[in-house]
């Protein structure tokens, strides 16, 4: 296989995914803002701090209203992981191996693109952000849906899974982040177990937990469902486990698995339970950091 | 009730076409005759084609074009406001010729394609030809299309233009005549595979009618001329498809032909080249490379030897080609013999090479850089095509009679400039086929690429493109200036 469509592969479905989380992301504090109508402590800030942007952001905008965080995050040509950007750089990457790629995968792509692109989310009313946002993280599923029931499992198909889960575990991990600097911010209200499982259902999240914990539910259970549940395909853990089994299907891979395997003792051996919200914080950012170096590694062997 | 009905029946037949009506011309009609009746192996679809409503041929026009849609069969124009991607015209009524007369046809291009073959290698070898007289010398050597590293060089089989394709056109009596050859980078042998699926699926009624030859074997007799251009001895030989990228007018057709050999399509940035041996970069590592159908000009194959500046092509490629450890299809330097003023000598090196008679007529051709040629051209401007000698798509060419009266000293001066880089012929009235335009059926003008194969034997597909000029008495065929497409069906009648 050619380094060239690995490398696109991949990163259509880095892009693809990223589009999906960011919506999620979004998704969180649209409907955090509604619980808690009359808190203005609670703010848009912690998105762009989990994504590393501010610099970029305050470049721009001096305020960290929502009309702002959101213009910056649909369609501002700047923010590199804003939604537009995501799906530019995704047909981008789909243009030369689309021949590689079933057909429906390329026309949802093509949908989503038009969802998305060229829309000014200031523009749509406030009773169908939600909806619009809903519909993106469909579409994305659309997406690899088709890939999953129509691509022959080959080197393609370890590629885009390699690169979704490479994407969706940093994202997990910068959502839970997201969500615990909201909370520790936000000093009026201590999370009850509803508002805790609401957050999950933004990550389709909450029949899963339920599953496994029924009953009052607290911070340090949600936390750990989605960093170590070994079932859940949207826990960090599990998501490892998916990235070790493209591993597995590919050549030169040993050096990776490797890695990988370090980032999953990492996670088996966190103690949530002694870790408060700064500690957190340190862990998910050390997470990131390895993430990143086996992507840094996957883009030296392969690309 | 019964009379209404009949009324109504009978006014559906009046919509209904009938050859009394076709609009005839001068050109050569290849399904009707100019006594209006419908030539006698063509009397199936002839009728066919009369017992269709305007409804019918409606729906069979929309029928093409949604499959053609659906199955994503583009190509892309260029103009000064930028590129578009466009659909591909298929006119649904097919081209139809004979047998026996397409294996005369057959015969003539593998004897052209073999003599221009021996004439490019002779070139850059012992310039036999040119030593002994047939043709001035500077015509070659000072062409921009001669490669001075291609001396010395002798390739498998003889073979240096591997793909080639020949326009054709039929003139007032109906004969085949060879218009140009195209030994660069010819293309449109995908859309004439596509043409063939596409029809299969809207027509299939007509095609019980007739025993059409098939066409689909060209994908596989592709690979075995690149296998055979390998200078490796190896059987199967790692052979990759040079593009120079998605925003190329050709692209569909690159993706198109390496999906259909099963080999990898490739950019320049794919290639690299360590010490005279090229690689491609795959996930495992770099691996060697064999043979190259490039479909990448000349110029811009190696930054090295051809323009410094560009990207498309791979730093070192020649040395490496030069070296044969990579074959190159077709081979760099091929160009000399794609010129209009060197297609005049065709039939000469016919004679010379191969001691055998042309099978198939050139058209008369007017080297302008000759004072008695020009001066004959120019006296009869008015029956004169100019065109530059170098150039492809159909860019440059002017016709005489087009021209008003006062413009024509402007083109005049404009090839006395530079007269070594004009031709003229005498234009010929192209032939007709009939094409469905709007609500009915009309005249157009078509010409026809067939494409070579040269390996250890030479392959020529059955039949091959044809291009039909979709304006009324327009002859440009040309899909970049509006021009459509016919699938061209060889017929056992």
């Amino acid at each position: 296989m050619l380094s060239r469509s690995a490398k696109h592969l991949y990163w259509l479905a880095r892009y693809i995914e990223r589009t999906e989380n960011i919506a999620r992301m979004i998704d969180v504090n649209l409907e955090l803002i509604l619980d808690f109508p009359d808190d203005h402590s609670l703010n848009w800030k912690p998105l762009i701090d989990t994504l590393d942007i501010n610099d970029l952001f305050e470049n721009k905008y001096k305020k960290y209203n929502e009309n702002n965080v959101l213009n910056f995050l649909f369609e501002d040509s700047r923010n590199l992981s804003s939604l537009n950007n995501c799906l530019e750089m995704s047909k981008y990457n789909i243009e030369t191996i689309k021949d590689d790629l079933p057909k429906s995968a390329n026309i949802k792509l093509n949908e989503l693109y038009d969802h998305v692109v060229g829309k000014k989310i200031s523009k749509i009313h406030k009773r169908k952000k939600l909806l619009h946002l809903t519909q993106i993280v469909s579409m994305t599923q659309g997406f690899f849906g088709a890939i999953n029931n129509n691509l022959s499992r080959g080197y393609e198909f370890e590629f885009i899974r390699l690169g979704r889960f490479i994407e969706r575990t940093d994202m997990i991990s910068r959502i839970i982040d997201c969500l615990c600097i909201s909370k520790s911010e936000k000093q009026t209200h201590d999370f009850s177990t509803m508002e805790w499982l609401s957050m999950l259902t933004t990550l389709s999240a909450q029949d899963a937990f339920r599953k496994v914990s029924k009953g009052e539910a607290d911070r340090e259970e949600v936390i750990s469902f989605l960093l170590k549940n070994d079932s859940f395909p949207r826990s960090v853990y599990r998501a490892l486990l998916i990235i070790e089994e493209c591993l597995k299907n590919l050549p030169k891979s040993k050096k990776l698995l490797l890695m990988n395997s370090k980032i999953i003792k990492k996670c088996e051996r966190s103690r949530l339970d002694n870790y408060d919200d700064i500690k957190l914080h340190l862990f998910l950012e050390n997470l990131e950091k390895d993430l990143s170096k086996v992507d840094l590694k996957i883009q030296s062997i392969y690309f | 009730m019964n009379d209404i009905l009949k009324i109504g029946k009978d006014c559906k037949r009046e919509m209904k076409l009938t050859w009394s009506k076709y609009e005839l011309s001068k050109s050569f009609d290849e399904y009707i005759t100019s006594k209006r009746t419908v030539r006698g192996h063509l009397k199936k679809i002839g009728n066919f084609l009369e017992s269709l409503s305007e409804n019918d041929l409606q729906e069979l026009d929309s029928a093409t074009k949604s499959a053609i849609k659906s199955l994503g069969i583009n190509f892309r124009v260029y103009s000064d406001e930028g590129s578009e991607e466009r659909s591909w015209p298929l006119d649904f009524i097919p081209r139809i010729i004979k047998k026996k007369e397409w294996n005369l046809v057959e015969k003539g291009l593998k004897q052209r394609t073999k003599a221009l073959n021996l004439f490019i290698e002779d070139c850059y070898n012992d310039q036999n030809f040119l030593n002994e007289g047939f043709m001035e010398s500077s015509m070659i050597l000072s062409s921009k299309y001669f490669l001075n590293f291609c001396k010395g060089l002798k390739l498998p089989n003889n073979s240096w233009a591997h793909i080639s394709g020949s326009d054709l056109i039929k003139d007032e009596k109906g004969d085949f005549n060879v218009l140009e050859d195209n030994l660069r980078v010819p293309s449109g042998v995908s859309y004439m595979l596509e043409n063939r699926y596409v029809m299969k699926r809207v027509f299939p009624d007509l095609f019980s009618h007739y025993g059409v030859s098939k066409i689909d074997e060209y994908p596989l007799k592709l690979y075995e001329t690149l296998v055979q251009a390998s200078f490796a001895k190896s059987k199967n030989p790692e052979i990759v498809l040079l593009t120079p990228g998605i925003y190329n007018s050709a692209y569909y057709e690159h993706s198109y032909l390496a999906q259909q050999m099963g080999i990898d399509l490739v950019e320049g940035i794919d290639l690299i080249v360590k010490n005279n041996v090229v690689y491609k970069k795959t996930i495992e590592g770099l691996q060697k490379v064999d043979v190259i159908y490039r479909r990448v000009d000349d110029d811009f194959l190696d930054p090295d030897v051809g323009n410094s500046k560009s990207v498309i092509g791979v730093k070192g490629l020649i040395k490496a080609w030069k070296n044969k450890n990579v074959a190159i299809v077709n081979a760099p330097g091929c160009g000399i013999a794609d010129d209009k003023a060197v297609y005049s000598y065709v039939p000469d090196m016919i004679k010379y090479y191969l001691n055998e008679d042309p099978i198939l007529p050139n058209i008369k051709t007017f080297i302008l850089k000759n004072k008695e040629d020009r001066n004959y051209a120019f006296e009869n401007f008015t029956n004169m095509v100019f065109k530059p000698v170098a150039e492809s798509g159909g860019y440059g060419i002017v016709i005489g009679r087009n021209i008003k009266k006062d413009d024509r000293s402007i083109i005049k001066k404009n090839i006395l400039k530079d007269p070594k880089n004009f031709v003229a012929q005498p234009l010929i009235s192209l032939s007709t086929t009939p094409t469905f335009r709007k609500d009915s059926i009309f005249p157009r003008h078509l010409d026809l690429r067939p494409f070579i194969l040269s390996g250890k034997e030479t392959y020529v597909t059955v039949g091959g493109l044809t291009r039909v000029a979709l304006k009324r008495g327009s002859t440009v065929v040309n899909s970049s200036q509006g021009g459509g497409s016919k699938d061209t069906w060889v017929v056992d009648a």
